[in-house]
């Protein structure tokens, strides 16, 4: 998952790094008034805890290959149960140690990785944890879909988020052509990203039904609930985008004129050369196949990620219910 | 689990005996020339990559670890890189691809040597000297000082759930016992954070962390 050095253009990671910076150090500071001194130790054990998480493998057995595993992303789980700020930090803190101790993702291309896991993962997941939750009525029925929701959303975000950098980089090559790869990776991702809802929704199930306290909650901290709903408002509305274009762009015909006018006006000599590929109308270029496969595997994983939300849900249910049935007996 | 981190940290060497800064701001340059020199210069490539390479044996780092990590890398990489072709439909992107697979391996080594020669410790210090924020710097080392002691929680729970499960259980249950390992660990964790916070505030503690090495 990790994006390492050598794979995108310098550019693109200085470009990805000074956003990265500039939500890290926001995070920094709404984190300072939100958590005090109590900042360094819940953050730094939250760390500590995905990395630790991220050794446990999930088995597939994906075409027979019995060795195949993947591993626990962790970025929206860190938001629910820290918050959004401590758990974009957290995630970002999980990636600087794998980079400088694993050698796991590349130097250069930390911000790159720092942007589509923990700021997208965390606060865009978060946005949409909020909003799910909200719409639920802020339950624990709220709180297990939004999550889930927000983990598969948080995958395929990252995903669409990657192939976008990894065409700005080679947007050079006469040949390439972007949509492709975007095709394949955001078909693969909607899949991985089940296994991720999967893993988030039971993690967050778990701690439901022992210690809901744990959870993050907006109102415990006095500041948290009024200032960020613009913050919230945005992060949201990029990550909508980002998982709508991935599954309705396939589909539309042209782009609204004033996108392809901004970057006119924005004059990136390199983007010029692919700006009618990126642009272009999809029916000509993206095959059939491409197309069917997109918008296939993004209503199955769709369906696999409500019927999860089920699951759990039911599973929650029964064990609040066996617990509440025990307590007469203490 | 322990012995994968700072594994050849120890070593006596010259490559260890560098400056800290000196030995980050060389990773840099090197993973910086690796991905900024064009392709088709690749005897300087070459160059780069038989300098990476003198360095791991000036530092000692033996071979069959290279192999080793190298072994985990290149497939995942070569995937990758293929997903270029794969997704043009084998006409076009293998240029594209040549260069991703050189230019990943270069920095991948270059990084390694980096994470071989400079111990976790000695980074903090650096960082802490560098531009990086002192709460920054506090959590870092908040994190690596329980990486270690959650991995020691983890295998226990790992050995007491082989314990109650005879054998090979489906693909589900695996799953589902392997979430709820990290949702005890998270409840663990979280419960741990809060007992150790109470401590650290037992004993002063102020959102400042004061190291030996401090003047």
């Amino acid at each position: 998952m990790h994006v390492p050095d050598g794979l995108l253009s310098t550019e693109v990671c200085i470009a990805a790094g000074v956003i990265s910076l500039g939500a890290f150090g926001y995070s920094l500071r709404r984190l300072k008034d939100s958590l005090a001194e109590r900042t360094v130790p819940m953050t730094g054990m939250m760390a500590a805890l995905i990395f630790a998480g991220q050794m446990i493998n999930f088995p597939i057995a994906l075409l027979g290959i019995p060795s195949v595993s993947g591993h626990l992303m962790g970025g929206v789980l860190a938001a629910v149960v820290l918050g959004p700020w401590a758990g974009c930090i957290a995630v970002t803190l999980v990636l600087i140690v794998q980079c400088l101790l694993f050698a796991d993702g590349g130097l250069l291309a930390l911000g790159v990785n720092v942007l589509n896991m923990a700021v997208v993962g965390s606060l865009g997941g978060y946005a949409v944890f909020a909003f799910v939750r909200q719409r639920l009525g802020n339950g624990a029925r709220g709180t297990l879909a939004g999550g889930i929701i927000a983990a598969w959303l948080s995958v395929i975000a990252a995903s669409a988020l990657f192939s976008l950098q990894f065409g700005l980089s080679h947007a050079g090559g006469e040949l390439f052509d972007v949509r492709r790869l975007f095709a394949l990776m955001v078909s693969i991702h909607s899949a991985i990203g089940v296994g991720e809802a999967f893993i988030t929704g039971s993690v967050i199930g778990f701690v439901l039904a022992q210690r809901p306290d744990l959870l993050y909650s907006a109102d415990a901290d006095g500041a948290g609930g009024v200032v960020p709903r613009a913050g919230r408002a945005v992060a949201f509305g990029v990550m909508c985008a980002l998982a709508v274009a991935a599954f309705v762009a396939p589909f539309a015909s042209s782009f609204p004129d004033g996108l392809v006018e901004i970057s006119e006006r924005m004059q990136f000599s390199k983007l010029e050369q692919s700006r009618v590929l990126l642009f272009a109308d999809y029916d000509q270029v993206l095959p059939g196949w491409q197309k069917l496969s997109v918008s296939l595997s993004g209503i199955i994983g769709a369906l696999a990620v409500l019927m999860i939300v089920f699951l759990l849900d039911r599973s929650l249910r029964l064990r609040q219910r066996a617990a509440a049935a025990d307590v007469p007996h203490e | 689990m322990s012995s994968y981190l700072d594994r050849y940290g120890r070593n006596r060497s010259l490559c260890h005996r560098l400056p800290p800064r000196l030995k980050l701001l060389l990773t840099f340059g090197m993973v910086l020339a690796g991905v900024s020199i064009p392709v088709r210069y690749w005897p300087a490539h070459g160059v780069l990559m038989s300098l990476v390479f003198i360095g791991h044996s000036i530092a000692h780092v033996p071979l069959p670890y290279l192999a080793r990590r190298l072994a985990i890398f290149l497939p995942m990489v070569c995937m990758l890189s293929l997903s270029v072709p794969i997704s043009q439909g084998f006409a076009a992107g293998w240029e594209i691809m040549a260069a991703i697979l050189f230019r990943t391996t270069l920095s991948f080594v270059a990084m390694l040597w980096l994470v071989n020669v400079m111990p976790f410790d000695q980074l903090l210090v650096t960082l802490r000297r560098l531009w990086v924020p002192e709460i920054i710097v506090a959590m870092l080392s908040f994190m690596y000082r329980y990486i270690f002691v959650l991995w020691d929680e983890m295998d226990k729970m790992r050995v007491a759930r082989r314990a109650r499960s005879f054998g090979q259980v489906n693909l589900w249950r695996r799953w589902k016992s392997a979430a709820q390992l990290i949702g005890m660990l998270l409840i663990r964790a979280m419960e741990r954070a809060e007992r150790v916070h109470g401590a650290m505030c037992a004993r002063g503690w102020d959102g400042h962390m004061r190291t030996i090495d401090d003047e």
